[in-house]
């Protein structure tokens, strides 16, 4: 382990105050013993980084899939006080709402085996790259609608089922959007590219649910043994991207106009309830929105070529949840005994609300809430559960996936496209994706492994397994 | 491996998560064509043609958020425009930067085999002044 990393429980530790200079509270991971040989030291000290701004409440957190970002490190989770506290970009990531969502299906494992023309059909049904724009004309009314009302706009639109919403985070929006705070540049970039799926990590998987480690969770959340479901990973795009970079700019003045004295650059930030503090977190809610609707009109799509190929009514194909991994919330919870709302940051994080908390379905308010935990492309998937441990220990956060363990670059030359994919193709798994590069760059053994992730996550009591699921077709940007 | 035409103008360095550049030129506006160049290599590929001018003006407190928001400005016209930038005219005066950049539109079976850059990075991010000319390391968000 890092030298000054002091191990507190089987997969917990600190970094102590002192670490670097001017950290105001403790920095927490979890981590295993494995994975901890994986820990790039500079990820460490941007967790530490974080713990100096002002405001930060308990400890600077990240999750398993820690590694390292610019400003906060992946896997980062860090709540601030809305009075003394700030609001940083850095935490959210240029790609708000990045995030992830599962919906099932009737068939099963051999309904689709065999079934190039499914896979042909999402890849040619859902725009992916470098490039990709959509079928959907998006109108400055329409956007609009998209920044206000998220996945709302796009159901009321006739894009999916009002019972979607529930099933979302937030409902599909966040009622703090503003869209007098996101810029001319980010809006135009909005109107191209509404039901893409970009490129990088980005990705629309067909997949089986192969085991079922808690029953009557996986009852509650609507998930059995053998199922054939759909998982769709991406954000904001365009729109979400230039939101970041633009406020990035406003608010690297805020940092030297409220004086407030950070370690690294990409730290910009201002009082959470400061002007440039309010008008980032509501132009951040609008680009989260946008991303909810954009999840969602490819949803529809998705179900669209699923209902032409198996003969199915979209009601047959129910969504799970909806979860973001990069996003800011101002949530309740329970700092040294009394309920406070806090400003948190999750960057590549997810939330996992326990039970009980209002802020879930009301049918799965016995058992907690619904994490969707993306496998890289050819490995397992995850559904877990939030938990009171969660809400103890990290905020109600968990992991959000694997975490990269390799170099684009590196990938590059050890890994060739057509012969990852023929391995996958080997194992049953159709990829499908624009280029080879898209597939060598996110090649299943450049990530971390998921199911240790996930492990960690599970024994420290931050989340509970709840089933895997397995690839069989993947589009990628 | 990316690496830059002619004279090695870029390379690429190991980063786990995104991509890490540094270049080296002779001149600052040298410097910040390669840099684009190495942008454009990373989202479109090698092959890219001119055609089609679109100018750049823009201003800035120090010579690194220059060239992080110069590049920010590129994407932005890059994907809102449709267009594919093959080289620049860049003159730089004092933190002012005055550009215009050469392209064609996107083309599929030319332009798709690249990874969409998110945004550009400021960590570590610094232009240093060298012997030969200057350097830079820049990451771009994929």
């Amino acid at each position: 382990m890092i030298e000054g990393v002091i191990r507190t429980g089987t997969n917990e530790w600190e970094v102590p105050v002192g670490f670097v200079k001017g950290m105001r509270v403790p920095g927490r991971f979890f981590l295993s013993e494995h994975l901890g040989s994986m820990l790039e030291e500079g990820a460490v000290r941007q967790l530490a980084n974080v713990a100096t701004l002002p405001g930060i409440i308990k400890n600077s957190l990240a999750m398993p899939d820690i590694h390292l970002g610019y400003g906060f490190p992946i896997g980062g989770v860090a709540a601030f006080s809305p009075d003394e506290g700030v609001i940083s970009p850095g935490g959210v990531g240029f790609d708000i709402n990045c995030g992830v969502r599962l919906f099932t299906t009737p068939l099963e494992e051999g309904d689709v085996s065999g079934r190039k023309d499914l896979v042909e059909g999402l890849f040619r049904k859902v725009p992916t790259g470098v490039g990709g724009k959509s079928e959907t004309k998006v109108s400055p009314r329409d956007l609009d609608g998209m920044m206000l009302r998220g996945a709302r706009w796009a159901v009321a639109s006739g894009f999916g089922m009002e019972r979607d919403l529930a099933r979302c985070e937030e409902g599909g929006a966040m009622k703090e959007a503003d869209t007098g705070s996101v810029s001319s540049h980010a809006k135009q970039r909005g109107y191209s590219q509404g039901g893409t799926l970009g490129s990088g990590n980005h990705f629309l998987e067909v997949q089986v649910v192969r085991e079922i480690y808690d029953p009557a969770a996986a009852a509650a959340f609507g998930i059995r043994a053998g199922q054939v479901c759909c998982m769709i990973h991406c954000g904001s795009r365009g729109l979400g991207h230039q939101t970041c970079t633009d406020h990035l700019k406003i608010l690297e003045t805020a940092t030297k106009k409220y004086q407030i004295s950070i370690p690294d650059r990409q730290l910009a930030c201002a009082p959470v309830m400061s002007p440039e503090g309010r008008a980032y977190f509501r132009a951040m809610a609008a680009a989260a929105n946008y991303a909810w609707a954009n999840r969602q009109l490819i949803t529809h799509a998705s179900r669209e070529v699923f209902a032409r190929a198996f003969s199915l009514a979209h009601e047959e194909m129910p969504l799970i949840y909806d979860v973001a991994h990069n996003v800011a919330k101002m949530e309740e919870h329970q700092v040294d005994g009394r309920r406070r709302i806090l400003c948190v940051h999750r960057k590549g994080a997810t939330r996992a609300f326990g039970p009980g908390s209002p802020d879930i379905p009301s049918e799965l308010s016995e058992i907690g809430q619904p994490v969707i935990i993306p496998g890289s492309m050819g490995t397992s998937s995850f559904i877990l559960c939030g938990t009171d441990g969660a809400m103890e220990k990290s905020f109600g956060s968990t992991c959000h996936g694997a975490g990269r363990l390799m170099s684009r670059s590196a990938a590059k030359k050890k890994l060739i496209g057509k012969e990852v994919a023929a391995d996958l193709l080997q194992r049953g798994i159709i990829v499908r994706a624009h280029n080879d590069n898209a597939i060598s760059d996110e090649a299943p053994e450049v990530y971390k492994p998921s199911d240790e992730v996930v492990q960690v996550v599970h024994d420290a009591g931050i989340s509970r397994l709840v089933a895997r699921l397995s690839p069989l077709g993947v589009i990628k940007g | 491996m990316l690496t830059g035409a002619k004279r090695m103008s870029f390379e690429e360095l190991p980063h786990t998560a995104d991509i890490k550049i540094r270049a080296r030129a002779p001149t600052l506006n040298a410097l910040f064509s390669d840099v684009l160049d190495a942008l454009m290599q990373v989202m479109y590929g090698p092959e890219r043609s001119g055609g089609i001018d679109r100018r750049v003006d823009l201003s800035s407190a120090d010579t690194e958020s220059l060239l992080a928001e110069f590049l920010s400005e590129v994407l932005f016209v890059s994907e809102v425009d449709g267009l594919v930038f093959k080289t620049a005219d860049i003159a730089i005066e004092g933190l002012h930067v005055s550009a215009v950049l050469h392209g064609e539109p996107f083309d599929f079976k030319k332009h798709a085999g690249g990874t969409e850059v998110k945004g550009i990075s400021y960590t570590g991010l610094s232009i240093e002044k060298e012997a030969n000319g200057y350097k830079v390391d820049i990451v771009f968000d994929v």
